[in-house]
């Protein structure tokens, strides 16, 4: 049932996604024309497949033991519908990015323009000793400085893995600030035997935030924060970094040490150079949570195939009511009106007088205002 | 329209109630300018794909089955915050939405498009309390000088008491069970419940074969068949085009775009009023103005199409922004226009809460016996609500499912219920997000649960409100970066409506309580440009001559918890008036 990108699926893409940007660049070519091929499909490097996939495991799992008690429609969970790719779709097409707002000079933003270098990333762990060495690398410190940070750096390089990821870099693709119009960026995953390349419209974020997760699920190892044992070499999620390696639970619990747990603050600036601006995390931290409801227990998954095509192009394939989670929640779907009893709870309804002969107490002051707290009034 | 009287930034709930009172009222001619797209007209047939037409001014126009085709009523189609038909966002779904740089653990639920944010609301029509109006300083003006307005809002928008059925029968067994009286008027100075003050049209006023609507009821809920009114459909947040076949003025549910946007577009068709001429796909950047005597006036804005990218500048005597409580003072702002500190300042949301209980099926029939569920989705989203002056009130609410979820389980700041501890001495069993098996669990009860909301009368505060993002712009200039926390007083008023919640639940007989302790829902945003503050007691600015704000950031509060819809409304139906008395 947990269907995956293979590899060749991935590199299929690959090729739809170089000929988008070579839409984008002809002369008499729309961002409208080249913006189908860019984003009808969906598959993603394997490192955020797993990662968003531990996630939609930890929040809609499988529960093959409600199966006895509720019935065998409650056994699938997020990702016998491949909810992941909800999660990569919608934080991929989060933001966009207007070529005509960017600036080649650096250092901070004034003004409407915003400098080139906030939207683009390169992590390069091969040749140098660690994937914290590579994180350190990116963020131009040393692990002295780490020390000054209050960070555990012994305890970070030993928990911190991108897993097979050897270098990632974001780059806008084919800039042009002469022309108006969403940027479209470039997003290369290379891993021991693999290079993933794709074009995107929006900022990706998706894979983005996984090298992030992982970064804060190594402090959070560091720091003794998991309550369960560290499972490495993950076999569900193989191609997952230190994120994928904590129990379902402590995946959530990592996850709000973002919004609760100072995590943000203490990582400023390892996670700095990763994301245009980090206080969004907190926010992402929301939507991790809540997209489980905006896709699994929606008619989403209905859309079959279509689900991660542009909204106009999808197709609702299976019925809203008939749809995974709908058999699990016993909604029937959209219907255009109920044959239910109803009644007036005013009898004759509420006779206020016009405004003229309104007569309100002198002395309004809120019933209670404060007083009542506790409940029993 | 070339040369308006009054150009209006903003078609959303109140933009059109102003436009039609200028139009009607006074013979005005109005230009609204709507950034978002036009659903059910049939010069934008996909209003998502297609730049379709420009301007409309014939209410001709309007298409109800047009609608119908758009407004599918799921709810990952109408609701997902990046793709969904009612986003913040340009009317062409291949593109992201609007970005608002937010850095808390919170939502921003709101849409852009010809009725706004009322486009998904629940058409929830209260009257704010008369002790918030009054008691607040800063409010220029009283309770009863805005009652002729509500009194006018409530007869367009058909606003009445909302039909109850299963779900409401529950919360008024345990309201009553709890002690809490009737209240019987729409003038609310103390506490109990009542039925909500609904703008949506009485449950088959009309039905096709003649007979009542209820359990019995076998006929069609087609318009063309013959069915008039409320289908009882609670699919209000996906937009509710019902009944289906029915002209957009005649669906039951009356969002801006049902209820005023076609008596706006009727003025023009009458030669005795003015004109009114809507541009969706239209977003503003900029209000132009003037050195006047002794003070800034202004003159008129440019614009930007978010299809096309031309820019171009419309001017007139009077410059309305109705763009909501983020775009009003973001436009301002980037305009450069004065600020004295209070412009995007002041945000209330209402500090929400959400109380969800869990029912048994003997519950239930017990209440209702003729019914086996609740059936959340069955009757009008929120048909029943409690007051509590000076604290705030709350709402019974059924939704469809994948709203449900994440309202219920998956919105809080509270962390996750396996770790959560609940204090013994609270009135709820578990807190939190729930997930795993018990979500799913949860879930598997979906038509035996409902939820209360928790609407905190919150104060502005200056800390709370929208700014210009200092890192992140786009084509229309710097982005809002929006901020609101709690102050410690509305936690406390919070905490006593989510105690009240629980304990009405248990007296309905509830067999699990759960509070969910949301993180801030800017849903409900009033007072960012408040009366009193930014705007003199005609909604005009202080600091611009000729620059009016007829939207929910023109209130000086959060009206005290109630639903903010019919005070904005109201609201704006009287800056109407003071607009065409000050200048025309």
């Amino acid at each position: 049932m947990e269907e995956r990108d293979t590899p060749s699926m991935t590199r299929r893409g690959v090729m739809k996604g170089v000929g988008g940007i070579a839409a984008l660049s002809m002369s008499n070519a729309t961002i409208a024309d080249a913006q189908a091929a860019i984003t009808d499909s969906l598959p993603s490097d394997p490192h955020t497949a797993d990662t968003y996939r531990s996630i939609v495991d930890a929040i809609v799992p499988r529960t093959p033991q409600l199966e006895e008690e509720l019935g065998p429609e409650h056994v699938p969970g997020g990702l016998d519908v491949e909810l992941e790719k909800f999660l990569i779709w919608d934080f991929n097409h989060f933001q966009e990015v207007r070529s005509e707002m960017i600036t080649e000079k650096a250092g901070g933003a004034s003004g409407p323009e915003m400098p080139r270098g906030m939207f683009e990333v390169t992590l390069d762990a091969t040749g140098l000793g660690s994937d914290l060495d590579a994180v350190l690398d990116l963020a131009g410190l040393d692990l002295l400085d780490l020390v000054d940070l209050g960070l555990d750096g012994d305890a970070l390089e030993e928990h911190l893995t991108f897993g097979p990821v050897e270098r990632f870099e974001v780059a806008f693709a084919d800039l042009d600030t002469a022309a108006e119009g969403p940027a479209a960026f470039e997003v290369t995953v290379e891993t021991g035997d693999e290079r993933y390349h794709r074009v995107l419209q929006n900022y990706p974020y998706a894979p983005v935030f996984t090298l992030v997760f992982d970064v804060v699920a190594a402090e959070f190892i560091a720091r003794g924060e998991n309550e369960d044992a560290v499972s490495r070499g993950n076999e569900r999620f193989p191609a997952g970094g230190t994120f994928v390696q904590l129990s379902r639970e402590d995946r959530l619990r990592c996850l709000w040490t973002i919004v609760e747990g100072g995590t943000v603050d203490r990582l400023d600036e390892l996670l700095s150079p990763f994301l245009p601006q980090l206080g969004i995390l907190k926010f992402v931290v929301m939507a991790v949570n809540g997209l489980h409801g905006f896709g699994y227990y929606t008619e989403w998954s209905g859309y079959g195939g279509t689900k991660t095509d542009t909204p106009n192009d999808r197709r609702l394939i299976t019925p809203a009511g008939e749809v995974q989670s709908r058999k699990q929640s016993g909604y029937p779907g959209p219907a255009p009106g109920y044959a239910a009893d109803w009644r007036h709870a005013v009898p004759g309804g509420f006779e206020d007088p016009p405004a003229e002969e309104l007569t309100l107490p002198d002395d309004l002051t809120g019933d209670d205002v404060l007083d009542g707290i506790g409940g029993d009034t | 329209m070339e040369d308006p009287d009054v150009v209006i930034v903003g078609a959303g709930a109140d933009g059109p109630a102003a436009a039609a009172r200028l139009a009607r009222e006074h013979g005005l001619d109005v230009l609204v300018l709507e950034a978002g797209p036009w659903h059910g007209n049939s010069k934008w047939p996909k209003p998502h794909a297609d730049a379709g037409g420009t301007v409309s001014t014939d209410p001709d126009d309007l298409d109800g089955k047009l609608m119908d085709e758009q407004f599918t009523h799921r709810e990952a189609d109408a609701n997902d915050p990046t793709w969904g038909y009612l986003r913040v966002g340009p009317a062409d779904h291949s593109r992201a939405p609007w970005f608002r740089n937010l850095h808390q653990n919170a939502f921003i639920w709101q849409v852009s498009a010809v009725g706004g944010t009322s486009v998904h609301y629940f058409g929830n029509h209260p009257r704010a309390y008369p002790y918030a109006v009054d008691e607040q300083p800063h409010w220029p003006i009283s309770y009863e000088e805005l009652v002729p307005y509500y009194q006018l809002n409530e007869e367009v928008t058909s606003s009445q008491q909302a039909p109850i059925t299963a779900k409401e029968e529950v919360f008024i067994e345990g309201a009553k069970n709890a002690g809490y009286d009737r209240i019987d008027t729409k003038n609310v100075t103390e506490t109990g419940w009542r039925p909500q003050i609904n703008s949506v049209e009485v449950p088959g006023r009309e039905t096709s074969n003649g007979q009542p609507l209820d359990s019995e009821y076998d006929g069609s809920f087609s318009y063309d068949d013959g069915f008039r009114g409320d289908t009882l459909v609670g699919d209000h947040f996906q937009g509710s085009s019902t009944p289906v076949d029915a002209p957009v003025r005649d669906k039951a549910r009356k969002s801006s775009n049902v209820g005023w946007v076609p008596r706006a577009l009727d003025a023009t068709a009458d030669p005795e009023m003015g004109n009114v001429a809507l541009r969706p796909n239209t977003f503003v950047t900029n209000v132009n103005t003037v050195e006047g005597a002794g003070a800034l006036e202004a003159t008129g804005v440019d614009y930007r199409d978010t299809w096309s990218g031309k820019t171009g500048t419309i001017e007139a005597d009077a410059v309305v922004l109705a763009a909501g409580c983020i775009e009003s003072p973001r436009l301002w702002l980037n305009s450069g226009l004065p600020d004295d500190g209070w412009v995007g300042k002041g945000l209330t949301t209402h500090w929400f809460d959400w109380v969800v209980g869990v029912y048994s099926d003997e519950t239930i029939a017990e209440i209702n016996p003729e019914a086996r569920h609740m059936d959340p989705y069955v009757g009008q989203n929120s048909a029943v609500r409690f007051d509590k002056p000076g604290v705030g009130g709350m709402e019974d609410i059924g939704m469809s499912p994948g709203l449900v979820s994440y309202a219920d389980y998956l919105f809080t700041r509270a962390g996750y219920s396996f770790d959560v501890e609940v204090d013994p001495d609270e009135p709820w069993d578990t807190r939190g997000y729930v997930v795993g098996e018990e979500l799913k669990r949860r879930m598997s009860n979906y038509r035996q649960t409902k939820a209360l909301l928790i609407l905190t009368d919150d104060l502005p505060r200056q800390d709370n409100g929208v700014s210009l993002d200092g890192t992140f712009s786009d084509e229309h200039g710097a982005v809002p970066k929006v901020r609101w926390e709690p102050h410690p007083d509305d936690d406390a008023k919070r905490d006593e409506l989510a105690r009240i919640a629980a304990r009405i639940h248990r007296a309905a007989g509830a067999e699990h309580v759960h509070r969910c302790d949301w993180p801030p829902l800017l849903l409900h945003m009033q007072s960012s440009m408040g009366m009193g503050r930014v705007l003199d007691s005609n909604a005009e600015a202080y600091n611009v001559d000729r620059l009016f704000v007829a939207d929910h950031s023109a209130l000086a509060n959060g009206v005290g918890g109630p639903n903010p819809t019919n005070s904005g409304q109201a609201l704006a139906l009287r800056t109407a008036d003071r607009i065409a008395s000050l200048y025309f």
